[in-house]
């Protein structure tokens, strides 16, 4: 298969990228930004893929090499030809103190993609803003929030959990008013 | 004290001293503990990469203090919190007895 690196969007390149080290015995998880573009449909666009292995990062780097991607830094990986990082974030999967044990996976053509749920990126996003008072990370929140179908008694539980009533209220008027 | 699970033991001070202060920077901590700074740079890029800190740039330094969102953090803190309990005085008069309320520029010290 013939890759053009500049022209794919973000949900091949994960698909192709996924696929890739799955068939090398190496599995993992999409976190972060690339699943709100994933889940916004890019109207928000990341261009850090970050993903959660188990799989120690010296059996990554001539996998990801195959594919062009080198080992710039300890967990970064670049392509020249294409505009996306893929980072290997520390494990575990966790939002906070709380693991996360349910995954969405996502068919494409290109091959599947093990993600977190829209619950749990909108749960993923509001922890930078509870923790960091980080409005970009509240605006992808709502973006997520009002373009899938989340739990929303869900993730007033974990807010009240966290401590964070006030900016939770936050989250829900913004979602309420805006028409992202 | 923790030198053995951390291993070695720029990582335990850079630890104890988050804890204590709640942010550090690398020159910063250097000079305190009087260890090369690419030496703590090191450590605390080994940390920065495991998940355990973060380093937030406040004008052209770049600020380190735990991370929120770190998974095992509040088991992590208990333990350093145990372990400062255990440091000799004079170690804890030393380096985390350090004046961080604030002082009118330009008043003698």
């Amino acid at each position: 298969m013939i890759i053009d690196w500049q022209k794919a969007d973000i949900k091949e390149l994960i698909a192709i990228i996924s696929d890739h080290l799955k068939k090398n015995g190496i599995d993992v998880v999409l976190v972060g930004g690339a699943c709100v573009s994933i889940y916004s449909k890019n109207k928000y666009v990341s261009y850090d893929i970050d993903l959660i292995t188990d799989s120690p990062i010296k059996t990554i780097i001539p996998v990801l090499e195959q594919l062009g991607f080198k080992n710039i830094q300890s967990r970064l990986f670049e392509n020249p030809q294409c505009k996306f990082l893929i980072d290997f974030v520390a494990p575990p999967v966790s939002i906070g103190d709380k693991p996360v044990s349910e995954y969405n996976y996502l068919n494409t053509r290109f091959g599947t993609i093990c993600l977190l749920t829209p619950t749990d990126c909108v749960k993923d996003r509001l922890a930078a803003y509870f923790f960091w008072n980080d409005l970009q990370s509240l605006d992808q929140a709502v973006m997520v929030a009002k373009r899938n179908k989340i739990y929303l008694s869900e993730i007033k539980k974990w807010a009240e959990s966290q401590g964070e009533q006030e900016k939770h209220k936050i989250f829900v008027k913004r979602c309420k008013q805006e028409q992202l | 004290m923790l030198e053995p699970i951390f291993g070695n033991a720029t990582v335990e001070k850079i630890l104890f001293f988050l804890e204590t202060y709640g942010k550090g920077y690398a020159t910063g901590l250097a000079k305190l503990f009087k260890i090369p700074v690419n030496g703590i740079q090191q450590q605390l890029k080994r940390l920065e990469d495991g998940g355990i800190v973060v380093g937030v740039m406040a004008g052209r330094t770049r600020l380190y203090q735990f991370n929120p969102r770190y998974a095992f953090l509040k088991e992590l803190r208990q333990l350093i919190q145990r372990a400062i309990q255990f440091l000799p005085e004079k170690e804890i008069e030393k380096y985390y007895r350090n004046r961080t309320r604030p002082r009118r520029k330009g008043k003698p010290l």
